[in-house]
């Protein structure tokens, strides 16, 4: 759904990077190359970045007519 | 004892301890993780969520936020004067998060976290707690309390503490051919042939996996891989919310005070027995 605030095997803080990763990859640099940048050594935390699909957008969208209902009484 | 610091970062430390035994050094590590304690958010009041996740996953997300620790400053609920089931200032801290999507979508961000008391503050400020749709909001009251790993692993201050033996490579040169075989194997460049001779090139990257013992032509193999029992290789990784010392430091506290109270109990038990 949203990237996870820990590591799900070490509990290494990752939910602040995933943002960089996630812009970093799409600009087009090598993952791994990404990954040692941020500080990611073990391989447990680079999977939790590596594997995330950030799903909440889809979802999110769904649940937005709230804002609509309330304007239109 | 000798203790050698290899390396030594803000968040890590890499260390070298010679002369203990492993149950000593695993004594260490298990204090570290399941004993130090370490500020978490733990109740929260949810005043209002809107947001596609519901108050229990948001709950855990912020539970799971690393914040700065001060030891000093804070008691554990239960060792704290105030013996209250809602605590007091000196055992609990408040963080108050309170975001409203206008117009546009709107990620919550650790940031948007207010502390009653900046020093215990989230450790990233970048952490996505939430996204939120136009129009939605979340206002809510977190209590952090201090708390130790063995009730929750948030609560626990490192994200790797381990300890491995100091290897021992040995080449036994009057058998060795330099046939370059275990050089070639080894998958941490930890052997390099120079000439006619295999020396050993970073030691403490060995781990021990003894590639080279069985790949070696010569009967039996012309070199030798070995753990040292009484040497450790120990490596601390702080979650943020201290600094590694401190809690190293704090770990040993803790193992002096569980034992002088042992002690004190056993000696009052021998008082009592000798006097009946």
């Amino acid at each position: 759904m949203i990237i996870p605030v820990r590591c799900f095997t070490c509990g290494k803080l990752i939910g602040d990077k995933w943002e960089e990763f996630s812009r970093r990859v799409k600009e087009g640099e090598p993952a791994g190359k990404v990954l040692d940048d941020l500080g990611l050594t073990r391989y447990c935390c680079r999977r939790m970045l590596l594997s995330h699909v950030e799903i909440i957008d889809e979802v999110a969208r769904f649940y937005g007519g709230k804002a609509v209902e309330e304007a239109e009484g | 004892m000798n203790v050698q610091i290899l390396e030594r970062n803000e968040d890590s430390m890499l260390f070298v301890v010679d002369g203990i035994t492993a149950s000593l050094a695993n004594t260490l590590r298990r204090i570290i993780l399941s004993e130090v304690p370490c500020m978490a958010i733990d109740d929260i009041m949810i005043i209002e969520n809107d947001s596609v996740l519901h108050d229990e996953i948001l709950g855990l997300r912020l539970g799971l936020i690393p914040l700065k620790t001060d030891l000093d400053s804070y008691n554990l609920p239960e060792e704290c004067s105030c013996q209250s089931e809602l605590g007091c200032p000196l055992c609990r801290t408040v963080l108050i998060l309170d975001v409203e999507a206008r117009g546009g979508e709107r990620v919550v961000y650790s940031k948007d976290l207010l502390p009653e008391n900046p020093d215990v503050a989230p450790v990233s400020g970048e952490i996505p707690i939430v996204k939120l749709a136009p129009g939605q909001r979340i206002r809510l009251e977190a209590y952090a309390r201090l708390g130790r790993g063995r009730e929750h692993a948030k609560w626990q201050p490192v994200s790797s503490c381990i300890y491995r033996h100091v290897p021992e490579i040995k080449v036994d040169a009057g058998r060795c051919d330099a046939c370059g075989e275990c050089v070639e194997i080894c998958s941490r460049n930890v052997l390099e042939r120079s000439g006619d001779k295999i020396e050993v090139k970073n030691m403490l990257e060995c781990t021990i996996c003894r590639d080279c013992m069985r790949v070696c032509p010569q009967e039996p193999a012309a070199i030798s891989v070995d753990g040292n029992e009484n040497s450790f290789i120990f490596y601390v990784e702080s979650t943020g919310v201290m600094p590694v010392e401190r809690i190293i430091e704090e770990a040993f506290k803790i193992y002096d005070k569980k034992y002088s109270e042992f002690l004190d109990q056993l000696l009052v038990s021998l008082n009592v027995s000798e006097k009946d």
